[in-house]
């Protein structure tokens, strides 16, 4: 029995682990918000922080903060004053000129304190300046040095600004996603063999492999846009990877309607395997080349880096690939039922 | 050898029907001038994004209804003959050759027209008609396999829509592409991968067509 079925409990186990883990494993502490988002230089300002998940101690000396403008100059915080473990603020005293011809430049926020180990906010401040003498800025920019930073402790996911707790989407939306592409190819391999063989067994291997390869694109789909509401505004903007999807799933909703057009299961098999095979072939451009050659929200498209570089840290592997093989092996699980029921009904009800 | 020969036959077959019959290229031809008329008298004035766009969705529509007839027109017994003689490779290859001409004549004729009653917006030639010839083959290819699934069902004209517009979009998709470059619309020099993409995409469906076409064709 366990022998037998061991991979079913092992894709139960894994899943259960996908949720649990990375539905509570907490974010790295970052910087949700930070106001002003510009100043001029020569004044001083006070920037007020919005922590997100962070615990700021009451001690402000226990707190450092940095205005970074590139990699070597940097501007330390005059001085720091806690209102509540989510929020500081932090005075700075801009100098008269930054240590470039630009008239503006972005300035990230970098605070560091033993508890929450170290938060950034890129571009965190637009820093605009009137006299443009980059000798004296960068006089100015040199006097500190960011060092001694603190890691955060335990077990974190990482903190994106854009993404914040949806980062866990990972876990549903782009395992969904690499399991519906296995089921796929699961699918062509019974659709090659039933045409080598003729046998009908495989054929409902073949579509049965489609049907939940459908299923979990339209999860796939609806997990991507409750993820595009979050970061892109809208559950659909027309991005040519949702658009270059939904045709997708419309080429396989098609291969359902091109079989139920046939009488005859023999029929039905061959040509529904013919087309299966056709249709994969196309369906890799099109959700995979296309969209990368065309600007797009989507990461990997356009230039955007694909997710994964930077953003997929060690924590997040160690739940993201388990989810990819368990929703691979729960698939695996269901078109097993969908392909027994198929064989089943051929061989009682056909006669 | 004996392939290059049976295909050879058979595009002279297809020829020769098509100059006794005219029936393929009267009706493009008539199709071409009433759908250019009709955008032309709906449309109050087309510039280049529309121009495009319209075109490309002509050429679609007319391709679809071009090819659709390609397994339809002959005879179940004479299929039957073919396929007692034949390679059927050199069915596919020939019908998608025959297609691919056809449809190479019907964009350039629905590009003379268009161009006469819309104006004539391509700046760069090159690439334009090279998009016209790899996306004739492409559209060729895909609408050829399909009719020949779709032909044996009942509700043949339903079924090619449903199935080959949405196979056709990655093709079609970067043939807009293209001619949107072409006319200077948008900026970039990505016409070397969209080239690429193309014959890329030309080549896997010739390859899935060659091996696929022999367990489609007997029934």
């Amino acid at each position: 029995m366990i022998k037998k079925h061991w991979w079913k409990a092992l894709g139960v186990v894994l899943l259960i682990y996908a949720f649990t883990v990375g539905l509570l494993v907490p974010l790295k502490p970052g910087i949700q918000q930070v106001s002003p988002r510009s100043a001029d230089a020569g004044t001083p300002i006070t920037v007020l922080v919005n922590g997100y998940n962070t615990s700021y101690p009451a001690d402000p000396t226990a707190i450092r903060a940095w205005l970074k403008v590139d990699s070597i100059h940097a501007l330390a915080a005059n001085s720091i004053r806690q209102t509540s473990r989510r929020a500081i603020e932090l005075d700075f005293v801009l100098p008269a000129s930054l240590p470039s011809r630009a008239d503006v430049m972005p300035a990230s926020l970098i605070i560091d304190e033993a508890q929450s180990g170290v938060q950034v906010l890129p571009d965190a401040v637009f820093i605009r300046q009137q006299v443009l003498d980059p000798a004296a800025g960068n006089i100015a920019w040199s006097q500190t040095v960011i060092q001694d930073l603190h890691k955060t402790s335990g077990m974190n996911f990482p903190f994106r600004n854009i993404l914040k707790e949806t980062i866990r989407n990972t876990y549903f939306h782009v395992s969904l996603w690499f399991a519906m592409l296995f089921l796929f190819i699961a699918s062509v391999y019974y659709s090659i063999k039933h045409l080598r063989t003729r046998e009908l067994i495989y054929d409902h291997w073949a579509e049965s492999f489609t049907r939940i390869g459908v299923l979990f694109g339209i999860l796939g789909l609806t997990t991507g846009a409750v993820w595009a509401r979050f970061t892109w505004g809208a559950f659909w903007s027309w991005d040519i990877k949702q658009n270059m999807t939904a045709i997708a799933l419309l080429i396989y909703l098609a291969y359902f309607v091109l079989r139920n057009s046939f009488e005859d299961a023999e029929r039905q098999a061959r040509l529904g395997a013919s087309y299966n095979i056709f249709a994969f072939s196309l369906l890799i451009p099109l959700i995979y080349i296309i969209p990368r050659l065309s600007d797009s929200l989507h990461p990997g498209s356009g230039g955007n880096p694909a997710f994964g570089s930077e953003d997929l840290d060690n924590t997040m592997r160690m739940v993201f690939y388990p989810a990819i093989i368990g929703w691979t092996l729960l698939g695996y699980w269901l078109a097993n039922l969908s392909a027994r029921l198929l064989i089943l009904r051929e061989k009682y009800l056909s006669e | 050898m004996a392939l290059i020969r049976e295909i050879g036959w058979l595009l002279k077959k297809e020829l020769t029907l098509e100059y006794r019959m005219r029936y393929a290229i009267s009706g493009i031809l008539l199709y071409v001038l009433s759908t250019v008329f009709i955008v032309y008298i709906s449309a109050v004035r087309i510039d280049g994004a529309v121009w495009n766009v319209l075109f490309w969705i002509i050429v679609l529509f007319a391709s679809v209804n071009a090819i659709t007839k390609s397994f339809q027109q002959e005879s179940g017994q004479r299929q039957l003959y073919y396929y007692s003689l034949l390679d059927p490779r050199a069915v596919i290859l020939a019908k998608g050759l025959y297609n691919c001409l056809l449809l190479l004549v019907l964009t350039l004729l629905t590009y003379a027209c268009f161009s006469f009653v819309a104006g004539n917006p391509v700046k760069d030639a090159g690439p334009f008609f090279l998009a016209i010839f790899l996306g004739s083959l492409g559209f060729a290819l895909t609408f050829t396999f399909i009719s020949g699934i779709a032909s044996k069902a009942d509700n043949r004209a339903t079924l090619m829509a449903i199935l080959g517009f949405p196979l056709i979009i990655p093709i079609l998709l970067t043939m807009v592409k293209m001619g949107a470059q072409s006319m200077g619309l948008i900026q970039g020099n990505s016409i070397r991968s969209d080239i690429a993409t193309l014959v890329g995409i030309d080549l896997v469906l010739l390859a899935v067509s060659l091996l696929l076409f022999p367990f489609l064709w007997r029934d």
